[in-house]
C-alpha cells in the first residue's frame, strides 16, 4: 500500500502534540498501539488523521485501556518493529506495570508523555507526577521544554531507543497543556531527512523471524533476576548517554539545533542557580536575566535527560554555583523532592560548597510566575550572601495559604 | 491461504514434530500440555504464541530454559492476549511494506491463558482483542481455579468447590457462585468461532482448533483442563477426569460460528451422573455430606437445563 | 550456566531455542533439531517420578493413545509407530497406562528401581473381563 509524503513549511505552527504526531508520522512507526487520554489525546488523534488520509503506512491499533496500549506495544517490538505510543497521568499510571516489562525486555518502544498531574483530586493539567512515577521504570526519559523541543527528542529518542547496544525504551516528556496545547513556530524537517536521520529499523531478537524462534518474558528468581536487573542499569550507566550525546551530535549538524543532556543557561559566570525541567525552564531562564540587570548571577540549568540521570555532567554545570535551587514538580509525599535528592547525591562527594535548597511548584498545572521566580533567585542570593541557608530546605511556592515549608 | 494439515486419524496425526518440549515444570498429569500439544499439532504453520502469567508460563519459560519451539511471549497475568494482538498488528505492517523475513509464511497467533488471566483480570484485554478483529486465537486453559498460585477461587470456580479463598467449612460448602459463562460472552462480541473443547475429544478439538485457524478474525476457545492438584485426583486419572467432564455434560462440546449459529459437536452416549464427576475430585468431597446432598441434585438440574438451553439454540438455527 | 555473570548472556533474559535456523520447524522432528542448551528438551525431569512406565511392544497396536495424551511430549512415536517413552522427560504420571486399551496393556507402572527386562519377562497376561 502506497503512503503519502507531506509537504511541510520549514516553520509551522505546532502545539507540542501535533509536533509529537508529526514526528511520529515522519519516523514511518510499523506499530502505534494506542488509548486517548488528555492532554496527550491529540498526539493519537493527529495520528489517526494522518492514517485516514493516506500519510501512515503502519498499523494502527486503537485498545481499550492505556495498560493495553502498552501491552500491544510490547508484543508489537517483541515482533520486530518501530512502535510508539502516548499518554499522560492516568494512563501513564495504569501503565506502569508494562513500562517495567518494556524495559526489561529491552524492548525500544517510544512513549509521548504528555506529563499531567495524578489524582485524587482529578486534574487534568500539567506537572511532573507521572514523569517521576515512571523514574524507576528503567526507561530512558527526554524532557521538551516546547513544541519545537517535542518534535525533536522524538527522532532523537526512536535513534537511542533502538540501537542495539541500547535497545532501551525511551519517553518524550512534555507539559501538559504549556506545551501540549500551546502553538508555537517548530522548524521542521522534511520527509525523508527525518526519516533519514531515524534510519531503518533494524531488527533484533525478533518474534517474526520464524526460523529463530525466541522466547521473552521469562520467569527468573533469585537465581538469575538480579543478574539480569544489573544488566539493565548497567547498560543505561554505561551506554546510554553517549548514544544519546551522538544523536544530539548528529542533530546538530542537521538542523544546527542542540541539544545537550543538561542545558545549561547563564551558568559561566553564576552565583546562583535554579535546576528544572519543561516549560519551567523557559521562565526562569527570563526571570534569570532580569536578576542579572539586577546585579544578581543568575543562571538556570535545564535537565533534557531525567533517566539516566546525568550525574557528572550536573556536578559538572554546577561546580561554581554558590547556591542552588532544585525546582520539582511532584508532591515528594513525604520526602525531599526527586530533583533535590538527585542533585545532592550528584554534589555530596564533590568539593562544591555549594547551598542546595529544594522547592515544590506547579502542582496542578499552577501557574509558575515570573514573581515566584524572582522571590526564589532573591532567596538564594541571600544564601550567598550569608553564607548558609536562610531558608527551610522545601518550601511550597504559590500554594494558598499559611506558608508551607519543612526541612 | 497455507493447507489445512492433514489429519485423519492418530496414526496420522502421530507423526507430527511437536513444538512443545518435555521437561518443562508442570505437575505430572497436567492437562494443560496436553492441550497445547493437541493445539499446536493440529497445524504445521508458523506459530507466534504467548502465554498469560500462571502454571503454563511459569513451567514452560523458567530461566534458563524455554520449552517452547515457536516464538512466545509472556508479559503479564492479564494482557497475553494483547501480546499476540501487538504481534499481529506488526505482522501486518511488516507484510504490508515487505519487510518480513520469510514473507511466504502464514504464522498463526495464539493466546494461552489461564481461567483467572481470562475470566477475572484479563477479561477487559480479552474483550479488546475480540472486538478489534484481531487475526488470533485465545485459548482459555480452563481449570476453573488460580491453580498456579495454590488454588484460589476465580469467576470460573464452579458453586459447591472448595478453594482456599472459597473454603469448605463448618459453616460454608465452599465456592457460592455460578461459573461466568465465557464462551457465550465472547461469542456475543460477534467473533467468527468460539468453542468449548476437551483434551481427551482430541479429533474434535483438532477440527476446531483448524477452524479456528482457517477464519479471518479472533476466534475464542475455553479447553476444560483437569488439575490433578486443586481438583484433587490421581495424576494417572486426568483423561478419566476430562471424560467425566465431558460425559456429565458439565462440559458439554459446542461452537458459536459469528456469534450465533451454535453447534454441539458431542454427544455422549452414555450421559454420566454429575454426581460421579463431582465424586471423583476432593475439591467436592464436602458436597456428600448430608447437609450439602440437595448441592449435587442442583448441580445436576442446572446441567440438564445448559444442555437443555444448548440443544435449543442449535435447533433453533437463529 | 549456573555461574554466569550479568554481562554474559542476551539482555532482556531472551531465550533461543534452536542454535541455528530451522527452515520448517514442524516439518524437522526432534532428533534433527539444533536445540540450543536452553530448551528444555535437553533438560531432565527423570528425578521426580517415583514410578516409571514399561513398554511392552509384544501387545501394543500403535493406537497412539498414549502419544496424543502423554502430557510431557515423552512417547516416542515415528513413522506412527510408538517406539518407546523418553525417560528424561517422563514425569512418571501415569496417564499413558490408563490410557492403553490392549490387554494386557502395553505400558505398565513399576517401581523407578524396577528392572525392565524382567518386569517384560514377568508381564501379566490377559484379562478375562468380569462383567
Amino acid at each position: 500500500m502506497a503512503f503519502d509524503k507531506m509537504e511541510l513549511r520549514d516553520v509551522e505552527v505546532w502545539d507540542g502534540n501535533f509536533a509529537a504526531a508529526q514526528a511520529m508520522r515522519q519516523c514511518q512507526i510499523d506499530v502505534v498501539s494506542a488509548y486517548p487520554i488528555t492532554p496527550s489525546t491529540p498526539i493519537v488523534e493527529g495520528y489517526a488523521k494522518f492514517l485516514a488520509d493516506g500519510y501512515v503506512e503502519g498499523e494502527f491499533v486503537m485498545v481499550e485501556s492505556e495498560h493495553a496500549a502498552m501491552s500491544g506495544c510490547i508484543g508489537a517490538a517483541a515482533a520486530g518493529g518501530r512502535v510508539a505510543t502516548a499518554t499522560s497521568s492516568q494512563g501513564f499510571a495504569l501503565m506502569v506495570e508494562t513500562l517495567y516489562q518494556a524495559s526489561g525486555m529491552r524492548l525500544p518502544i517510544v512513549l509521548n508523555v504528555v506529563n499531567r498531574a495524578l489524582a485524587a483530586p482529578l486534574n487534568v493539567n500539567g506537572d511532573h507526577s507521572d514523569m517521576y512515577l515512571g523514574r524507576d521504570s528503567g526507561w530512558i526519559q527526554f524532557d521538551a521544554y516546547c513544541p519545537q523541543d517535542a518534535y525533536d527528542l522524538n527522532f532523537i529518542a526512536f535513534k537511542v531507543a533502538e540501537d542495539h547496544d541500547v535497545r532501551l525504551p525511551a519517553m518524550v516528556h512534555q507539559d501538559g497543556f504549556m506545551t501540549s496545547h500551546t502553538a508555537q513556530g517548530v522548524h521542521t524537517l522534511d520527509d525523508d531527512t527525518a526519516y533519514g536521520f531515524v534510519g531503518d529499523f533494524k531488527p533484533m531478537n525478533d518474534m517474526l523471524d520464524f526460523e529463530n524462534p525466541v522466547t521473552h518474558g521469562v520467569q527468573t528468581e533469585e537465581d538469575w533476576h538480579f543478574e539480569h536487573k544489573a544488566r539493565q542499569h548497567n547498560d543505561l550507566m554505561t551506554k546510554v548517554l553517549p548514544k544519546i550525546q551522538n544523536a544530539f551530535d548528529e542533530f546538530e549538524k542537521l538542523t544546527g539545533r542542540k541539544y545537550n543532556i543538561v542545558e545549561k543557561y547563564d551558568l559561566d559566570d553564576a552565583d546562583v542557580a535554579v535546576v528544572c525541567m519543561g516549560t519551567s525552564v523557559e521562565t526562569a531562564r527570563e526571570v534569570a536575566l532580569e536578576m542579572r540587570e539586577k546585579g544578581i548571577k543568575a543562571g538556570v540549568v535545564g535537565i533534557r535527560v531525567v533517566r539516566p540521570f546525568p550525574f557528572f555532567e550536573i556536578q559538572e554545570a554546577l561546580k561554581d554555583i554558590k547556591a542552588i535551587a532544585a525546582l520539582d514538580r511532584s508532591s515528594p509525599n513525604g520526602a525531599p523532592g526527586m530533583l533535590f535528592n538527585e542533585l545532592a547525591g550528584a554534589l555530596f562527594n564533590t568539593d562544591t560548597k555549594a547551598m542546595l535548597s529544594g522547592y515544590v511548584y506547579g502542582l496542578g498545572g499552577r501557574d509558575l510566575t515570573k514573581k515566584h521566580l524572582t522571590e526564589l533567585f532573591t532567596e538564594l542570593q541571600a544564601n550567598v550572601d550569608a553564607g548558609k541557608i536562610t531558608t527551610p530546605l522545601q518550601q511550597f511556592i504559590g500554594v494558598r495559604g499559611p506558608k508551607l515549608a519543612f526541612l | 491461504m497455507s493447507e489445512m494439515k492433514k489429519i485423519k486419524n492418530l496414526k496420522e496425526f502421530s507423526t507430527s514434530a511437536d513444538r512443545f518440549e518435555g521437561a518443562n515444570l508442570l505437575c505430572p498429569g497436567c492437562a494443560h500440555s496436553i492441550i497445547v500439544r493437541e493445539v499446536l499439532n493440529a497445524t504445521n504453520d508458523d506459530l507466534v504464541l504467548s502465554a498469560s502469567t500462571g502454571c503454563l508460563e511459569v513451567c514452560t519459560a523458567v530461566y534458563p530454559y524455554t520449552s517452547w519451539d515457536a516464538s512466545w511471549i509472556h508479559i503479564g497475568f492479564e494482557n497475553g492476549s494483547t501480546a499476540v494482538a501487538g504481534a499481529e498488528a506488526m505482522y501486518k505492517a511488516l507484510k504490508r511494506k515487505g519487510r518480513l523475513k520469510q514473507p511466504d509464511r502464514n504464522p498463526k497467533f495464539i493466546s494461552f491463558a489461564g481461567d483467572g488471566a481470562s475470566y477475572d483480570i484479563g477479561f477487559q484485554w480479552i474483550s479488546g482483542c475480540m472486538e478489534r478483529g484481531h487475526n488470533m486465537m485465545h485459548i482459555v486453559l480452563d481449570n476453573e481455579v488460580y491453580a498456579n498460585t495454590g488454588g484460589q477461587r476465580s469467576s470460573s470456580t464452579p458453586i459447591g468447590a472448595s478453594a482456599t479463598t472459597s473454603p469448605a467449612g463448618r459453616v460454608s460448602y465452599g465456592e457460592k457462585k455460578n461459573k461466568k459463562d465465557m464462551v457465550a460472552i465472547m461469542a456475543a462480541h460477534g467473533i467468527p468461532y468460539a468453542a468449548q473443547v476437551a483434551p481427551n475429544k482430541w479429533k474434535d478439538m483438532v477440527k476446531k482448533i483448524q477452524h479456528g485457524m482457517a477464519v479471518d478474525g479472533p476466534v475464542f476457545i475455553n479447553a476444560v483442563s483437569p488439575c490433578t492438584t486443586e481438583w484433587k485426583f490421581d495424576p494417572k486419572d486426568t483423561m478419566m477426569l476430562a471424560d467425566l467432564a465431558t460425559d456429565s455434560l458439565v462440559f458439554p462440546l459446542y461452537e458459536i460460528i459469528d456469534g450465533h449459529e451454535l453447534n454441539i459437536t458431542y454427544r455422549p452416549k452414555n450421559v454420566i451422573p454429575v454426581e460421579e464427576y463431582l465424586a471423583a475430585q476432593g475439591r467436592f468431597k464436602h458436597l456428600f455430606k448430608d447437609e450439602y446432598k440437595h448441592l449435587i441434585k442442583e448441580w445436576q438440574e442446572r446441567v440438564d437445563a445448559n444442555w437443555e438451553y444448548l440443544n435449543r439454540r442449535e435447533e433453533a438455527r437463529v | 550456566m549456573a555461574n554466569t555473570g550479568w554481562d554474559e548472556f542476551e539482555i532482556g533474559a531472551m531465550l533461543r531455542t534452536f542454535n541455528e535456523p530451522i527452515e520448517n520447524i514442524a516439518g524437522t522432528l526432534q532428533e534433527d533439531r539444533p536445540y540450543s542448551e536452553n530448551s528444555s528438551f535437553r533438560a531432565s525431569v527423570a528425578d521426580w517420578r517415583i514410578e516409571k512406565p514399561v513398554f511392552n511392544k509384544d501387545y501394543c497396536i500403535d493406537c497412539q493413545f498414549c502419544w496424543i495424551y502423554c502430557p510431557d511430549v515423552s512417547i516416542i512415536s515415528r513413522d506412527k509407530k510408538m517406539i518407546g517413552v523418553d525417560m528424561d522427560h517422563c514425569k512418571g504420571c501415569g496417564i499413558c497406562v490408563e490410557v492403553c486399551p490392549t490387554n494386557p496393556k502395553s505400558l505398565l507402572m513399576f517401581e523407578e528401581k524396577a528392572d525392565e527386562e524382567q518386569a517384560i519377562a514377568n508381564w501379566p497376561t490377559k484379562e478375562e473381563k468380569e462383567k
